[in-house]
């Protein structure tokens, strides 16, 4: 693996299908509405991406390493609340979201506990997480949403910069920074390992457990910060907000070449898949698509997902084993 | 009629390599026929082409005179087929006649699953084999030896079998039960089957077959009669030298040093109470059966496992690993037996394979990896262990099991250790590979590292051992030079756990 292919900012066959799906659904979208390409529509994509792409970007590290998440919604709806409800108790802005973010991290410290310690497998071990915390933020704000007064915060939702929203800055941030480390640092190459061989990484010298701690706590961060980002632009912390949005997160992430049998993929391809499902789900809203048949249509795109991830496996497995006569 | 299976200019080429090269010859029935060549010599390809795994390049191949192409071994297996493989292809949830008949169960009129049937029809074959098992029985309740029993049966209650295969079968079998397979391959041979017979052993391959096709680097170089041509003599032709008595001409290191690791009574879940030292500079053998506990005593060791009593003492310090991470910042590191699942990282490039315990030391204050201190040492381990690739950034996986291993110790080296543990290190490595391996053994011995080798090939133990320890039941029973040990002496101790000083 050059360092190109570790970052994922090389095009590979794998990546032109990807554009050229990105393509077509831009190309059908504006065919049912010319302003599906207009400058204000890319950014609202881009505003209504920036919370699933922080989640995608942790599920990048999580299923790369072998494990998955299905908490963040819940966690993303929880930190939203415990936000307003600090920052409407006279709490300032800032001591409120570093709370609210150690909350997130510890949510994601109890999902690792679960996986190392009592042996769950992530999938359900993050279930039991998603339904308890889910509950908590109805339960600490009574099940009604807590509007946000404070200034500052309320400055998340709406500042730009450059014409581009704060949300979608830190986005692009998280992205780059998470991106940088998966490729080219001691803990990146960590979560590859892992990733292929938990057993033979431990052997190696490597500290499995700590490398899926960081990786939960890291998701729980960023759960997080996407929660206070998205309350922001709410004007509210509202329980009931972001349900399934691991869902989409998930579809991103294996779009985008991340394969659950683990230690493939890698932050470019994250990239290209959050650029697809985001603007398949705002096309569907934009062309009117009836919200029950939206949830049929993605479905439908984690099929696909699911599908292209099984025949790069079958390709991978292809491209080792079988003939070619190219070099010789 | 009886058989024959013929092959005519099979080519099979991978990305580099040619795997195969225009391989032709006949193998006959009621004859077991050996392939005999180092690993990467074609041995398992061709396997993979005849039974349908694998498409050959160009070339054909014919049973009885009619060409054949398998698309699949599911279609080789219907048309008489079967590869028996090292590991194994069973179900273990599945009862022995489940396996047995494995998509094709009988059924009763109304269309359900038969299964006192199924076992009535499993048991006769049981019986002609002469396996003391149940056709009830859940595979995963068998011994290794007896579900590649179950394999075998499975291959043979399909009426039309006449190639059956067998690659390295012996390769994790006990002495008795090794000879049950001969047992059961001998009645096969008097049924009038084609047998291939893959293994690197030549007590084995002098033992059961009757010819020895050779393989050296993808070409065929010819078929012997087994036993008309000395061994010696084969293993020139398939490596392309003469290993001569390969222990026999190793440099040993004749200068042992002083006390290096001191284990004393330790013991963990999987081991009892055991203690030994080892010197700088020393080959320490463990031998005994599988089972006996000599890994599972390097696992507490190295802390893979956790201790439950006693001390590692190395270097005079008491030391205490929780972790392999914690062996490994101490000096002690072990290569795995398993090299498949705890080995290599078959998802990474030979330079990350080699790099992965190096990355503490190969990254910066911020945890960046610097990609040349990287490039430099995959470079010397790809140079020192002689790894055949054409570069380091080639998966792992596309490498021969010699070359992957040789990665791992590479892979060790670079880290610096003071106590290398090799287990099983040449398990299913071809003779050639083997003769590298112990050459490397003996270099690491003279530049001062203690090492520990678990083998159970007793020839290699006694031929490159200083001392041999020998475990049975979880406990080590005795100790032995090198010098004096026999293989009656390592087995009596092994098996019985008779305390022989001599």
């Amino acid at each position: 693996m050059n360092t190109k292919k570790k970052t994922g900012l090389h095009i590979d066959g794998d990546k032109l299908v990807l554009i050229a799906a990105i393509i077509v659904v831009f190309a059908l979208f504006t065919s049912l509405n010319k302003n599906f390409l207009s400058i204000t529509n890319m950014i609202n994509i881009l505003i209504a991406a920036s919370l699933v792409g922080l989640v995608a970007v942790g599920h990048t590290y999580l299923i790369i390493a072998g494990q998955n998440d299905l908490s963040p919604g819940s966690l993303a709806a929880f930190s939203g609340v415990v936000a307003a409800l600090l920052v409407s108790k006279g709490m300032p802005f800032l001591a409120a979201i570093v709370i609210t973010i150690f909350c997130g991290a510890a949510v994601g410290y109890f999902n690792a506990f679960m996986v190392n310690k009592i042996h769950l497998e992530a999938f359900i071990a993050t279930l039991v997480t998603q339904s308890i915390i889910r509950g908590f933020a109805y339960i600490i704000c009574g099940g009604k949403p807590v509007s946000i007064s404070n200034k500052t915060f309320l400055l998340i939702g709406k500042a730009r910069i450059l014409n581009i929203p704060v949300s979608v800055w830190i986005m692009i941030i998280c992205i780059v920074v998470f991106g940088i480390v998966l490729a080219k640092t001691k803990f990146g190459r960590s979560v590859y390992a892992i990733g292929g061989s938990m057993d033979a990484a431990r052997l190696a010298g490597l500290n499995p457990k700590r490398i899926i701690t960081t990786c939960y706590v890291m998701m729980g961060i960023l759960c997080s910060i996407g929660g206070i980002i998205f309350a922001a632009r709410m004007n509210s912390g509202q329980p009931a907000a972001n349900v399934n949005l691991e869902f989409d997160a998930i579809t991103a992430v294996i779009l985008g070449g991340v394969s659950f049998v683990g230690g493939v993929g890698n932050m470019g391809g994250t990239i290209l898949g959050i650029i697809l499902i985001q603007s398949f789900n705002t096309g569907l809203t934009m062309v009117n698509v009836p919200s029950f048949w939206q949830y049929v249509a993605k479905g439908g795109l984690l099929l696909f997902a699911l599908t292209t991830d099984y025949i790069r496996k079958q390709k991978r497995e292809k491209d080792l084993l079988a003939a070619s006569m190219k070099n010789l | 009629m009886s058989s024959m299976l013929e092959f005519q200019n099979i080519c099979k080429y991978f990305p580099g390599v040619k795997a195969l090269d225009n391989i032709s010859f006949k193998a006959y029935a009621g004859e077991v026929l050996a392939f005999l060549g180092e690993n990467g010599a074609g041995k398992s390809t061709l396997l993979k082409v005849l039974n349908g795994d694998y498409q050959p390049t160009s070339g054909k191949y014919l049973l009885d005179g009619v060409e054949k192409h398998f698309q699949s071994p599911h279609q080789a297996i219907e048309e008489g087929i079967s590869v028996i493989y090292q590991e194994r292809q069973i179900l273990l949830e599945l009862s022995v006649a489940e396996n047995i008949y494995l998509g094709r169960m009988p059924v009763n009129r109304f269309g359900f699953i038969d299964t006192q049937k199924a076992n009535q029809m499993a048991s006769r074959i049981i019986e002609d084999f002469g396996l003391p098992i149940s056709p009830s029985t859940k595979v995963k309740d068998l011994s290794i030896a007896y579900q590649q029993m179950v394999e075998i049966m499975k291959a043979y209650s399909r009426e039309n079998l006449k190639v059956i295969c067998f690659d390295e079968p012996t390769a994790s079998l006990s002495d008795s039960e090794i000879e049950a397979l001969f047992k059961i391959i001998g009645k096969l041979k008097k049924e009038g089957k084609i047998i291939i017979y893959v293994s690197h052993r030549m007590e084995e391959i002098q033992r059961i077959t009757d010819k020895v096709a050779i393989f050296k680097d993808g070409h065929y170089v010819t078929t012997v009669k087994t036993g008309e041509v000395p061994e010696s003599e084969m293993i020139r032709m398939m490596v392309g030298r003469d290993l001569g008595d390969i222990y026999k001409n190793l440099d040993r290191n004749k200068e042992i040093g002083d006390v290096l690791l001191e284990v004393k009574d330790v013991s963990s879940d999987y081991v009892k109470k055991n203690s030994f030292v080892l010197r700088k500079g020393e080959v320490l053998g463990f031998s005994g059966l599988v089972g006996a506990g000599r890994t599972e005593l390097m696992r507490a060791i190295i802390g893979a496992d956790s201790l439950r009593s006693g001390e590692v003492i190395l270097e005079g310090k008491k030391i205490q690993n929780r972790s392999p991470h914690e062996a490994m910042e101490h000096g002690i590191v072990l290569v795995p037996e398993d090299r498949k699942l705890q080995g290599i990282l078959s998802n990474l490039d030979i330079s990350d394979n080699i790099n992965i315990s190096m990355l503490d030391r190969n990254s910066n204050g911020l945890g960046f990896v610097d990609a040349k201190k990287e490039a430099k040492i995959a470079e010397e381990g790809i140079r020192n262990f002689k790894i055949k690739t054409p570069s380091a950034k080639k998966k792992i996986v596309e490498l021969s099991g010699g070359n992957q291993q040789k990665c791992i110790v590479a892979r060790w080296i670079s880290t610096n250790p003071k106590v290398l543990i090799l287990d099983e290190p040449t398990k299913g490595i071809d003779v050639g590979a083997k003769s590298e391996f112990y050459q490397m053994i003996c270099e690491f011995a003279k530049q001062g590292l203690g090492v520990i080798l678990i083998s159970s090939e007793l020839p290699e133990v006694m031929g490159l051992s200083d001392r041999i320890i020998v475990m049975r039941a979880r406990q080590i029973v005795g100790e032995i030079s090198g010098d004096e040990a026999t293989e009656s002496t390592l087995l009596s101790m092994g098996m019985i756990g008779e305390v022989k000083k001599a």
